[in-house]
């Protein structure tokens, strides 16, 4: 009995031991700390803000599985028990794997698009300032040329702190902006371009040198694109001069104070020597003259000038006032020394021709070439 | 005794029964339901953006276990899981609440300094430009009398993301107005450090 008794307990220990040893652990560590890992992958890559339908799905299935690995029931189970948890977490692994390397790159394309979306803007915002320094033209573009610097400069900001995205977003309104940038040059300072434009200043220009030829007499030729002052003496030119020209010379003038410098055929009215101006001498041009008023008061019919506005005068080609203190508000400006050479050369009577531009190739039409607007298109 | 047993087994069959139905716990529910809501509301999904999806798939798990508790037979109902879940996904969303009310306090202070710094920019610029002096730069002083406005103009823009609690926009701008600003005053001085410091001329019609 006793014989039968102890073989029972061993039996019985021998199964226990079998059974133990059966005993399978619900979920292999390695697979959570795998899955552990696919999270921390997803939280720096900032799927919850990149990607958050991506991670939320991630997430929402992690989370409940996660509670069953910590759940008691679930750490051990016998041989021939079925283990979804395993196979559901496998599921994850794979699925999460996949999502992560999904997105490293999506972000990776996405860093790559933003770089070169702000390379672009800043190559094409660093081009436009340097055409628009070089005609002075940065007046024409009031604030918009800080709109778009502001905008390049958010895109970098977003880059450098890798919110690619955003920097995307910016880079592509600094784009546009750009585009209204080039755009408004274009409209504005498009004359330059214009051959019909360019033929008739280079008609009138033409006309002033032949009457200096037929006259036997001196005669001024003004080029505003590419500032300079040409004297014509018997139809030869005598001398040429750099010259400046109001702080909105570029432009077309139009009205009292509007800093642009008028364009046309006038004669010199009056020789103010020292003393008898601010300026180191001056020569006094006959603004407005007939075609300057016909157009001022057409442009004020037409609305394109408001009523309130003066047609202005006292256009003059003058010296600096002195060293310090060079101004022109609307004028044409010549160093002192180049001025005293003038001066000496003219009379009253004398005709000056203000052209904007002679030759289609002049140096605003070629920086508004190379400012191709097409081109601001991101 | 026949009689008394009658009465006792149904009796105590129906205490059973009564005991056995589990109800959801309806409060707590709600409770957790409360604080999430509280939590996106305070901009969690923007500013604990993690922690809120963490969050969202708590409650998600948690009325997951609700279906499933209601979906088996009356008497096998358990919903101390539910409970368990439910008091956990309600501390989280409080938790997430204030975590993301001290954050986006952080960045709302963070904005609101480079604002100030970038106010501080712009009027120096704005000083710069009415002691300028009219001289040989004029073409240049008009041009950035133009940029001074548009960069008081768009600190506007910066006021605008403040409100709307985009806190990091607001930063950026505020940040490429200081440097601009900055920019813009060495333009000014440089151009003074060429004219001298003369006097402005009078106005003359032109």
């Amino acid at each position: 009995m006793r014989a039968v008794f102890a073989h029972m307990l061993r039996g019985f220990a021998v199964c226990q031991g079998l059974l133990l040893a059966g005993c399978l652990e619900a979920v292999p560590p390695d697979l959570v700390n795998a899955l552990e890992s696919v999270d921390h992958d997803l939280v720096a890559l900032q799927a919850a803000e990149t990607a958050p339908d991506d991670y939320a799905h991630f997430i929402r299935q992690w989370i409940p599985l996660r509670a069953r690995v910590q759940s008691d029931d679930d750490l051990v189970r016998w041989p021939w028990e079925a283990n979804d948890l395993e196979t559901e977490l496998r599921r994850l692994l794979e699925e999460g794997g996949g999502t992560v390397a999904r997105l490293h790159r999506e972000r990776d394309v996405k860093r790559q698009m933003a770089k070169d979306k702000l390379t672009r803007v800043e190559d094409r915002l660093r081009l436009i300032a340097s055409k628009v320094d070089a005609i002075d033209g940065r007046i024409v573009l009031g604030g918009k040329s800080v709109q778009a610097d502001l905008l390049v400069k958010q895109a970098r900001s977003f880059y450098d702190h890798q919110d690619y995205q955003r920097a995307i977003q910016a880079a592509d309104q600094a784009g546009r902006a750009l585009f209204v940038e080039a755009s408004v040059l274009s409209k504005e300072l498009g004359r330059y371009t214009d051959e019909r434009r360019i033929a008739r200043w280079q008609t009138q220009a033409q006309q002033t040198v032949d009457w200096s030829r037929t006259h036997q007499s001196t005669a001024i030729v003004v080029n505003k694109a590419d500032r300079n002052l040409i004297l014509y003496k018997n139809g030869r030119p005598i001398l040429s001069y750099p010259v400046r020209l109001g702080f909105n010379g570029i432009r077309e003038k139009q009205f009292q104070g509007d800093g642009a410098t008028p364009e046309g055929r006038y004669r010199i009215t009056a020789k103010r020597g020292r003393g008898q101006t601010q300026f180191y001498r001056a020569l006094v041009l006959d603004y407005p003259n007939q075609d300057d008023r016909r157009r001022f008061v057409q442009a004020k019919k037409a609305g394109h000038i408001p009523s309130t506005k003066q047609i202005g005068g006292q256009i003059e080609i003058h010296g600096a006032e002195n060293e310090l203190m060079a101004q022109t508000l609307g004028c044409v400006m010549l160093e002192n020394q180049h001025m005293t050479a003038l001066f000496e050369r003219v009379q009253a009577g004398t005709p000056v021709t203000i052209v904007g531009a002679l030759t289609e190739g002049n140096a605003v039409a070629l920086a508004l070439s190379q400012l191709d607007v097409r081109k601001d298109e991101t | 005794m026949k009689k008394m047993t009658n009465v006792i087994v149904p009796l105590a069959l129906g205490a059973f029964l009564l005991a056995g139905c589990a109800k959801p716990p309806t409060e707590q529910i709600e409770a957790a339901d409360k604080a999430v809501r509280d939590a996106q509301q305070s901009g969690a999904a923007t500013y604990s953006a993690q922690d809120f999806a963490k969050l969202e798939a708590s409650l998600a798990a948690m009325k997951k276990e609700v279906a499933d508790q209601d979906a088996k037979f009356a008497l096998l109902r358990d919903y101390g899981k539910v409970e368990q879940l439910a008091s956990s996904a309600k501390a989280e969303g409080e938790r997430v609440k204030g975590d993301t009310e001290k954050r986006k306090e952080e960045a709302k202070a963070g904005a609101l300094q480079a604002r100030q710094v970038a106010q501080e920019a712009v009027k120096v610029a704005e000083d710069l430009v009415a002691s300028a002096p009219v001289g040989k730069d004029r073409a240049a002083l008009e041009a950035i009398k133009n940029d001074v406005e548009a960069l008081k103009a768009s600190l506007n823009q910066v006021q605008m993301a403040i409100d709307k609690e985009d806190y990091p926009a607001a930063q950026t701008q505020a940040k490429a107005i200081n440097d601009k600003s900055q920019a813009v005053s060495a333009e000014i001085q440089t151009a003074l450090a060429k004219v001298g410091k003369g006097k402005p001329s009078a106005a003359k019609k032109k």
